[in-house]
């Protein structure tokens, strides 16, 4: 089994980041991965349990499941359940903490996966960066797009 | 139960600052506060089940059992056995996290206690300023935040 961490520090309180991230259907407004998504069966978005099935950018089909939702830790679970890439047994968790000195917030997203041997450069890569970094990225963007925050965009892909 | 919880981000790689914070008897070492700090009954300082007996730079003593410590997770955690402040059962945990977009920490101090009502504010104030917040601000200066 994989397993990867990645995490950052936004300049903002948890509540204001959790406005945008919370939503598991939002993702298509801010982040650059995903081209649409919806909740299957009419489901809000917030319903322990909903799927949503979504499309990359280049055309892939995802559905995923969420299984735990606390708006008291700032914290997501969910699960793949169907994917054209080689993740399997996929869970990811998403949770925010304050960062009391200085009013922030930090961000941390892990996920473990089951993918073969020769594949799992490639998948670590995808998910890391194309997944979770990216993620960041577009987050800090929207908070202050006067700052792309160059020094740790280079950072994170050295 | 009353908690306490104070966060920072200090700006060195959470395995430097480990390094600095791991000793559960170096706490004189970093911490502005205290000074005096030794390991009772010869015991070495990270052997689980230890107790630290430090001073306070007022002079007052605390001492406090080791009941956790995690490398793999970069955590510490303590309970009074002695001190001036009025609280039982009290527990303290102190824990770094990696920043991976950053060369910088994820620093979290926090402690769950029982405390008389009215000593409650003081106790707060003194575990959030001059403990957690105070060590937290000796470790950014440390390493040039």
């Amino acid at each position: 089994m994989a397993s990867i961490v990645q995490s950052t520090v936004l300049p903002v309180p948890p509540s204001d980041v959790w406005n945008i991230i919370r939503d598991f259907n939002g993702h298509e407004t801010w982040h650059p991965g995903v081209a649409s998504s919806q909740i299957e069966r009419g489901y809000l978005g917030d319903m322990v349990g909903c799927v949503r099935r979504f499309r990359l950018e280049d055309g892939a089909e995802l559905r995923e499941q969420l299984l735990a939702l606390s708006d008291a830790n700032h914290s997501f679970t969910y699960c793949m359940l169907d994917t054209p890439i080689p993740l399997f047994n996929y869970i990811a968790h998403v949770r925010l903490l304050p960062i009391t000195d200085g009013n922030g917030t930090f961000w941390e997203w892990r996920a473990h996966f089951d993918t073969p041997e020769d594949q799992l450069e490639q998948m670590m890569a995808l998910v890391g960066d194309r997944i979770m970094q990216a993620g960041f990225q577009a987050v800090h963007a929207l908070l202050n797009p006067a700052d792309p925050r160059p020094n740790q965009i280079n950072q994170a892909q050295q | 139960m009353a908690r306490v919880y104070v966060s920072s981000v200090i700006p060195a790689a959470a395995d430097q600052v480990w390094d600095r914070i791991r000793d559960f008897n170096g706490l004189p070492n970093w911490h502005p506060g205290m000074r005096e700090s030794r390991i009772e009954d010869g015991r070495p300082a990270d052997q689980v089940g230890c107790v630290r007996n430090f001073k306070l730079q007022s002079g007052e003593i605390i001492r406090e059992r080791l009941s956790g410590l995690s490398d793999y997770d970069k955590s510490c955690t303590y309970g009074i056995i002695e001190s001036p402040m009025s609280v039982t059962n009290y527990q303290a945990t102190l824990s770094l996290m990696p920043v991976t977009d950053g060369d910088v920490c994820f620093a979290q101090w926090s402690a769950d206690f029982n405390c008389a009502p009215h000593d409650l504010a003081a106790v707060t104030n003194l575990l959030t300023r001059d403990v957690f917040q105070s060590g937290f601000d000796a470790l950014k200066r440390h390493f040039g935040g």
